[in-house]
């Protein structure tokens, strides 16, 4: 068997699960009761869409592609850190 | 041909979820709701901009949108109140 | 010789890649069922370390280990390692920013509980 199609196979074969996470996730990210919920989801939805990300870069044949991952790991952390900030000074301040 | 399909059906079903939360951000009274939709808006806009083999696109679109435009919201909402009435 | 190589990497990358599905569906769908914020935590650390962090570096396996790509090969599994510590240094510093800001400004109900340490340390108020 050829390398090329047996990563290829298994990378297909490999979607449709990542597929079902990612629903679960943004259903809990549209539906969740409170906002710290939807950041939870969106956060999880982004990390796993980074490791998603790479794998379509195997799939492609396009290895400059990877530094969207990294980006996107980044910035997502941001938008946590601005969510506890928020949190944070309306307990103190207000 | 495999690669087309799936690249088509990528960004299918992303714009589907792009729309649904950019209707659930218009439509959000909690307007700290609204941002967080507009963050699943930009996830689902990074994953078709990647499909669409456009990774400069990615590297700014990621930046401001899932970045700076949050944290501009944010910094309004604190001044302005949280609900919408 | 390079050719078993290859297939050592690419077959040791598929099974991290494999544990990370499965981290993966396990914390979506604890993520749907957990009843709480503080229960969802947990789902957030299954999903970022087992779920994002193994599969990364898996991919970065299966990168080094795919000849066809050329050799910008290593610059996408060097980069996948980079994403991989990378996620494994935020996610928890970003969940335990969050946490502590919901704890603090009481955003989030702590209804279903079993026991709370930090209000006992402080006082022994319920909330």
């Amino acid at each position: 068997m050829n390398l090329a199609t047996w990563v290829t196979d298994f990378i297909v074969f490999s979607m449709p699960f990542y597929f079902a996470a990612f629903a679960l996730y943004i259903a809990r990210a549209i539906k969740g009761p409170t906002v710290p919920d939807m950041v939870l989801a969106v956060d999880a939805l982004s990390y796993d869409l980074a490791a998603f990300l790479v794998l379509l870069g195997i799939l492609f044949r396009a290895p400059i592609m990877i530094p969207c991952a990294i980006v996107l790991v980044l910035w997502v952390y941001a938008l946590d850190i601005y969510m506890a900030k928020y949190f944070e000074a309306g307990e103190i301040g207000e | 041909m495999m690669a087309v399909d799936i690249v088509m059906g990528l960004l299918a079903a992303s714009a589907l979820i792009s729309v649904i939360a950019t209707v659930l951000a218009v439509q959000a009274r909690d307007l700290l709701k609204a941002v967080i939709f507009s963050a699943l808006q930009s996830v689902a806009y990074t994953l078709m901009y990647f499909m669409l083999m456009a990774p400069d696109i990615v590297l700014v679109y990621a930046a401001v949108a899932v970045g700076i435009y949050p944290l501009i919201l944010i910094l309004l909402i604190k001044k302005v109140g949280r609900y919408e009435v | 010789m390079s050719s078993l190589v290859s297939w050592i990497l690419v077959g040791v990358g598929q099974a991290l890649v494999i544990i990370g599905i499965f981290c993966d569906l396990a914390a979506s769908i604890m993520m749907l069922r957990l009843p709480n914020f503080f229960a969802r935590l947990h789902a957030l650390t299954v999903g970022s370390v087992g779920g994002a962090f193994i599969p990364l570096i898996g991919a970065a396996l299966i990168a080094a280990g795919c000849d066809f790509l050329g050799p910008y090969r290593w610059f996408m599994a060097g980069g996948a390692v980079v994403t991989a510590i990378i996620e494994y240094v935020l996610a928890g510093a970003g969940t335990h920013a969050i946490a502590r800001a919901v704890y603090r400004a009481k955003a989030a109900p702590l209804k279903p509980i079993v026991a709370d340490k930090l209000a006992e340390d402080r006082g022994g108020e319920e909330r």
